[in-house]
């Protein structure tokens, strides 16, 4: 049991961080029973430009831009942490503004479109940022290993997993206990009801998926520097969301953090015995949930499964 | 918006004006394809993606079930026939069957899984699968190579009765491959026209109201989907053979979308040839866009979400719109839907 202490504490705080990737996306497909495949393209845009950010390279050889780099790393860093998820906020917009001719039709068109969508971002993020492998510099007071009865561990890993406790408890606040919350859950349950009560469905559902998007792009600041940046990121992270989306039900809050934990558990033990094999787990503890339960463990019924 | 269903079913001969335009350009290919700048090799490419998208079409087109997994299928076909090749002997039948044998297998334990779901839930599954097939793939080294795929697979001998031909240089298995789709073609138009593609259609329109009419669909969705893997599973060991590799590059999501972009735009969801247009328009926008620019997938992701939004029929749906709106022909015609059974 103690060997296996590492790869528990190893599977939670990957389980919290894919809660952080998922919030965003269970945020949209509740509200708008959008499957948003360019989420994992908001998580990359989010990264890339904090990397811009932080490296100044928005006014690189302006005066502001030499003072900007003469700032130390952590202003820097903080100030990435507020643009990066705007400006991937101001990216998904565009996106739901590109989906409004799908609403009411099948919810195949949503898909493909941000399908499509994930496509163009990836090959803008190649245009603007080369197909290399970057890294994004974090502060040094959160960098490095740590020693806790008699492991190593990585202190960034657990900088991101208390940030992401962070967020999910921030955004569960945000939709229990503030009327704009209320809003949005009224939308995602009925939204003809709150269209009826007189509030601006289109403009619910623009906040809505720039919210997501944000939520998305903060992922990807928080979690580039643990699985490097490169432009086809956004595939490889879409994947486990949905995934978490699934098992945990489709629009579920505490079902995806659920998920999230289980997920990132599995991946953690199946690391310890078979780590080639550590990411297949979570596709078939999918196969093995939905079999079962097609809602997934805590989702209600939706008009996805139409 | 028109669909698949507003096309008469066409029972009798499937030699239409169409099919006749369609055999046509096949045969003529390998003589006009260089003179214009292209290249032979791109013929008997866009020959086998045509094959996988028509097979992929029963499913998605005709029956509305939307796999985001397909391309797990062609690959397990074309590792199954390269492994066939390597392990057990040179020999074109023997691997083009088990390349069916494989894929048809796959096909039908994943249909058992998800034939019981629809809507999104289906698509969910299927790229869950997909995803397994292509994990799969790349870690169990010691079957797959791993990341570089299976090398150095054949062009083996094609045997027939006595007969015997040489068809390892691009032109002769052009050949090959065209009369195997022509075969293949004739085939599904036959299935989709008969009552068989009617009842697909029924079921992709209101599940529930075929159940109610003694339909077992949960055994219709569970054949089309392996009959549609077995046609990926074919289109899989033609694609092994002129790749001369397999590799699992073809079994990720991103492939599994881009067939569902290329059905989709081509007008899969109206009409049969619709899938033929899509593959097209890739290839070309492939080999043209991107020989002019590196970054032509920006263009045609930019191309496949504007068709989205304003004309999610795709190019056939469009084609059908003109027609519909030449004054002369919708005349003789009884509605403008009717017209568009001819396209």
């Amino acid at each position: 049991m103690i060997e296996l202490l590492p790869h528990i504490v190893n599977g939670l705080t990957l389980g919290l961080l894919f809660a952080l990737i998922a919030l965003g996306f269970t945020l949209i497909v509740g509200v708008m029973e959008v499957i948003n495949l360019a989420h994992g393209s908001l998580f990359a845009l989010g990264a890339y430009f904090a990397l811009a950010t932080i490296g100044g390279d928005w006014f690189a050889g302006t005066e502001f831009g030499i003072w900007w780099l003469s700032l130390p790393i952590g202003t820097r860093y903080v100030a990435a942490l507020a643009v990066g998820p705007l400006l991937a906020a101001a990216s998904g917009m565009v996106i739901e503004l590109c989906l409004r001719p799908t609403y009411g039709k099948a919810p195949l068109y949503g898909l493909l479109l941000t399908f499509g969508a994930a496509l163009v971002v990836e090959e803008v993020i190649r245009l603007a940022w080369g197909t290399g492998e970057q890294n994004l510099t974090v502060p040094q007071t959160i960098n490095g290993a740590f020693l806790m009865g008699g492991l190593i561990f990585s202190k960034y890993k657990f900088f991101a997993a208390a940030f992401a406790l962070a967020a999910i408890a921030l955004v569960w606040v945000f939709l229990e206990r503030t009327p704009y919350g209320a809003i949005i859950k009224a939308g995602s349950h009925d939204s003809e009801m709150v269209r009826a009560l007189g509030y601006d469905l289109s403009k619910l559902r623009l906040l809505v998926f720039g919210f997501g998007a944000a939520l998305a792009g903060l992922a990807g600041i928080i979690l580039a520097p643990i699985w490097g940046l490169r432009p086809h990121i956004g595939l490889d992270v879409v994947i486990p969301a949905f995934l978490i989306i699934v098992i945990g039900g489709v629009g579920s809050f505490w079902g995806a953090v659920l998920a999230a934990l289980l997920v990132g558990m599995s991946v953690g033990i199946t690391g310890a015995y078979a780590p080639a094999w550590s990411m297949m787990s979570m596709y078939l503890l999918l196969i093995a949930v939905v079999g079962f339960r097609a809602r997934g463990l805590l989702g209600r019924k939706s008009a996805l499964e139409n | 918006m028109i669909s698949l269903s507003d096309i008469p079913a066409r029972g009798g001969s499937p030699f239409t004006r169409s099919m006749g335009l369609f055999v046509l350009l096949l045969l003529t290919a390998p003589f006009w394809l260089e003179p214009i700048g292209l290249y032979q090799y791109l013929g008997m490419e866009i020959a086998i993606w045509i094959l996988f998208a028509l097979g992929f079409n029963l499913l998605f087109g005709y029956t509305g079930l939307h796999s985001f997994g397909h391309g797990a299928y062609l690959g397990i076909g074309a590792y199954a026939f390269g492994l066939f090749q390597q392990n057990i002997t040179i020999s074109l039948w023997g691997g083009l069957l088990a390349a069916i044998t494989a894929a048809t297998l796959a096909g039908a334990l994943v249909g058992a899984f998800v034939s019981h779901r629809r809507g999104i839930y289906f698509a969910l599954m299927t790229i869950a699968f997909g995803q397994v097939f292509w994990f799969a793939a790349i870690k169990l080294h010691s079957i797959t190579g791993g990341e570089d795929g299976l090398l150095g697979i054949p062009r083996p001998d094609l045997v027939f009765g006595p007969l015997k031909l040489d068809i390892s240089d691009n032109g002769a298995l052009y050949w090959f491959v065209t009369i195997v789709l022509l075969v293949a073609v004739l085939a599904l138009w036959r299935l989709v026209n008969a009552p068989f593609g009617r009842v697909l259609q029924a079921i992709r329109q209101n599940e529930t109201r075929a159940r109610f009419v003694g339909y077992n669909v949960w055994l219709i969705k569970w054949l089309t989907f392996v009959v549609s893997a077995a046609f990926a599973g074919l289109a899989g060991g033609l694609f092994a053979m002129a790749q001369e590799s397999a590799y699992p590059d073809v079994m990720s999501l991103h492939q599994s979308g881009l067939i569902v972009m290329m059905v989709l735009v081509g007008g899969g969801l109206v009409s049969f040839w619709g899938p033929v247009f899509g593959v097209l328009l890739y290839f070309i926008a492939r080999d043209i866009i991107g020989g002019l620019t590196e970054t032509w997938l920006l263009w045609f992701g930019l191309m496949f979400v504007i068709m989205v939004m304003v004309r999610p029929e795709g190019m056939a749906g469009l084609f059908h719109v003109l027609r519909a709106r030449l004054p002369l022909r919708s005349r003789k015609a009884v509605g403008p839907a009717a017209q568009a059974g001819r396209a």
